[in-house]
């Protein structure tokens, strides 16, 4: 609960922001006309039109840099959800089958899916170090799916969700010992915000 | 640990038997998997007629571990010839030659198989050649003389391909059989693992993560050329090479269960071999392309079956231990290795293909995993942790000989080449003419 709250704080200052900026004044310098009393009229149009095309420039630079503000925003944005959502959901050995606790964390991410329809995401299934590559590509792939069937029947939409293996090519914790082993027998989640 | 097994099965054989026989004096347990003894061989170090920078090793201890690694020889060594020495050591034959320069930088090298007792040449090979390739002309005299003396087609001129860790990411390199002239195939920031041989040896097929998941590569070998390989799944991994037609095998993750597909990697056309609930990965074929072992955790742990080509007759081959995997078919076809896990650690077994004689070729030495059949069936690369870091090591197929190939880094997963074309064109021509 708390992690949605903070969650949703962030959000909403979040887009404060972006929502302030839009208000602003456009930024464009205004170009005063010049008295044109003493110039041709060739001059003039050539004066209008480097004039056109210095106001096109501004705009096109002012919309540039509007989108990049947005971009980092997003992407700013992204980077706090996902430190927020990096509980990561354990199995026990050569299983896939989700625990309490698991479920526990499942709900809350699941509240946070439902609550914002932007955000997609890729759930990883990870194994430990025991074991054959190959096969535990397969036991990944079932961990993440084992998540992915409870956010669905919890509501989020299956087009929001898609799943990957690692096997045991990324683990988290380094070693050979049951600690490093429970650590990375795992499925995580990477959030991404639609653009 | 493997004792146990074998009582184990024994006894339930006897159990199964006695009530059909009164009376079991001896029961004798047939070990298909055991070794020719090897032949002693002569060696005398070459005459080296001035002195060469680019020649990394002496010519008679590259011979000497090519002998050593072929699991064919034992070595008898001698500074000169001595009729004594080779003699008593048994060896019936012996090998010295001569390394003298040739025109420019090059070298002449010069190998001979002599005749202990009466001194007559079974064998002369001449090599003009760069100073850098007297390696590679060694290995090529090697099997001649296997050919020679045992009328079989030696390994030493094959090469592996395996999984490096460089800076930290695993990558794809490849080098000769005995570890030298290694070169670093894939230079990506991402995953690169599960190397395997195209049919004529020119490309690698292997499994990238660039996409930010696992999909199947081909990588061609001297044009560096890559192209994504069945695309129209979204995870692939565990490629298998037909070695008749080139045809792939390979693993596809399809919501919950993974599946084994054939595909053909040149039209990128493919389908699903056998249809089932339960998930099937690591797939092999058989020597002449017509069967497939693959790993099935249809009993709730992974056991290796057997199958045709077209997915007909799947039936169990492993019932031992609760974690078998990754079986792969010995070129002669007679037996299979596989990986077993016990007590948490991997170690290598054989069996016959129908699933009796299990033989433990590793034990009490770390994790062993990654068997791979050299292509005249004598020898088994694997890589293991005994040494503390992962490395590549290469043992007779009955599990003695055990000699490491790389030394440093971090090294998995070794996938032995096919014989190189011209070579397989003679075999075939040898079958044909029984």
């Amino acid at each position: 609960m708390k992690k949605i709250l903070l969650l949703t704080i962030s959000a909403a200052a979040a887009f404060a922001m972006v929502a302030c900026s839009k208000n602003k004044p456009p930024v464009n310098p205004v170009v005063k006309e010049e008295p044109a009393a003493a110039v041709s009229a060739e001059d003039s149009a050539a004066i209008a039109k480097a004039k056109a095309d210095s106001l096109e420039k501004a705009r096109l630079e002012a919309e540039r840099l509007e989108a990049e503000r947005l971009e980092a925003e997003r992407a700013r944005v992204e980077k706090l959800i996902n430190e927020l959502m990096s509980d990561d959901v354990y199995f026990d050995f050569d299983k896939s089958e989700l625990t309490e606790k698991a479920k526990e964390i499942l709900t809350q991410v699941g509240d946070i899916l439902l609550k914002e329809p932007r955000f997609v995401i890729v759930v990883e299934g990870h194994t430990d170090a025991r074991g054959t590559e190959d096969y535990n590509m397969t036991l990944g792939s079932k961990r993440a799916m084992k998540v992915k069937e409870f956010l669905s029947a919890y509501g989020v939409a299956n087009e929001r969700m898609e799943t990957v293996s690692y096997g045991k090519e990324k683990p988290k914790a380094a070693g050979e010992n049951e600690e490093a082993y429970a650590q990375n027998r795992r499925a995580n989640f990477k959030v991404n915000i639609k653009k | 640990m493997m004792l146990s097994k074998i009582k184990l099965f024994i006894f339930a054989c006897f159990i199964a038997c006695s009530s059909a026989f009164a009376v079991i004096d001896t029961i004798s347990v047939d070990v298909g998997i055991a070794v020719a003894n090897t032949m002693p061989i002569g060696l005398v170090p070459f005459n080296q007629v001035g002195h060469f920078e680019a020649v990394s090793a002496k010519p008679e201890e590259v011979l000497k571990r090519d002998f050593e690694l072929s699991g064919r020889f034992s070595v008898v060594e001698s500074p000169t010839f001595k009729m004594v020495t080779f003699v008593r050591g048994g060896a019936k034959f012996y090998v010295t030659g001569k390394l003298e320069k040739a025109e420019g930088s090059k070298v002449k090298l010069s190998c001979y198989l002599y005749a202990t007792q009466t001194k007559d040449l079974m064998l002369g090979e001449a090599y003009t050649v760069a100073q850098k390739d007297v390696r590679a002309a060694l290995h090529d005299f090697v099997d001649k003389v296997i050919k020679q003396l045992w009328g079989e087609f030696g390994v030493a001129s094959t090469e592996l391909a395996w999984v490096s860790k460089v800076d930290g990411v695993k990558q794809i390199v490849v080098a000769d059989y005995d570890g030298y002239n290694r070169r670093q195939l894939t230079h990506d920031t991402t995953i690169s693992m599960m190397p395997a041989w195209t049919k004529d040896n020119s490309s690698i097929i292997y499994v990238s993560f660039r996409n930010g998941k696992a999909q199947l590569f081909e990588r061609d070998l001297y044009t560096s050329k890559e192209r994504r390989l069945f695309a129209d799944k979204s995870q692939t991994f565990s490629p298998a090479v037909n070695p008749k037609t080139g045809e792939v095998l390979f693993a596809a993750i399809h919501g919950n269960t993974t599946t084994v597909y054939l595909g053909d990697p040149k039209t990128g056309a493919n389908h699903k071999v056998m249809f089932g609930r339960a998930s099937q990965v690591s797939p092999s074929w058989s020597p002449f392309g017509t069967e497939i072992l693959y790993t099935s955790d249809r009993g709730g742990s992974p056991q290796i079956f057997v199958m045709g080509k077209d997915g007909s007759d799947a039936r169990r081959v492993t019932f031992m231990g609760n974690y078998n995997e990754r079986a792969s078919w010995s070129p002669q076809g007679d037996r299979i290795v596989y990986t077993s896990m016990d007590g948490g650690k991997m170690n290598i077994y054989t069996c016959a293909i129908d699933g009796s004689d299990i033989v433990q070729l590793t034990s009490n030495a770390g994790n062993n995993e990654h068997p791979t059949w050299s292509p005249d069936g004598m020898l088994i690369a694997f890589s293991s942790d005994r040494s503390g870091s992962h490395q590549i090591y290469i043992m007779r197929k009955d599990g003695t000989n055990v000699t490491r190939i790389t030394n440093s880094g971090d090294n998995t997963a070794p996938t032995w080449s096919w014989y190189s074309p011209e070579r397989q064109k003679q075999i075939s021509n040898q079958n044909e003419g029984w």
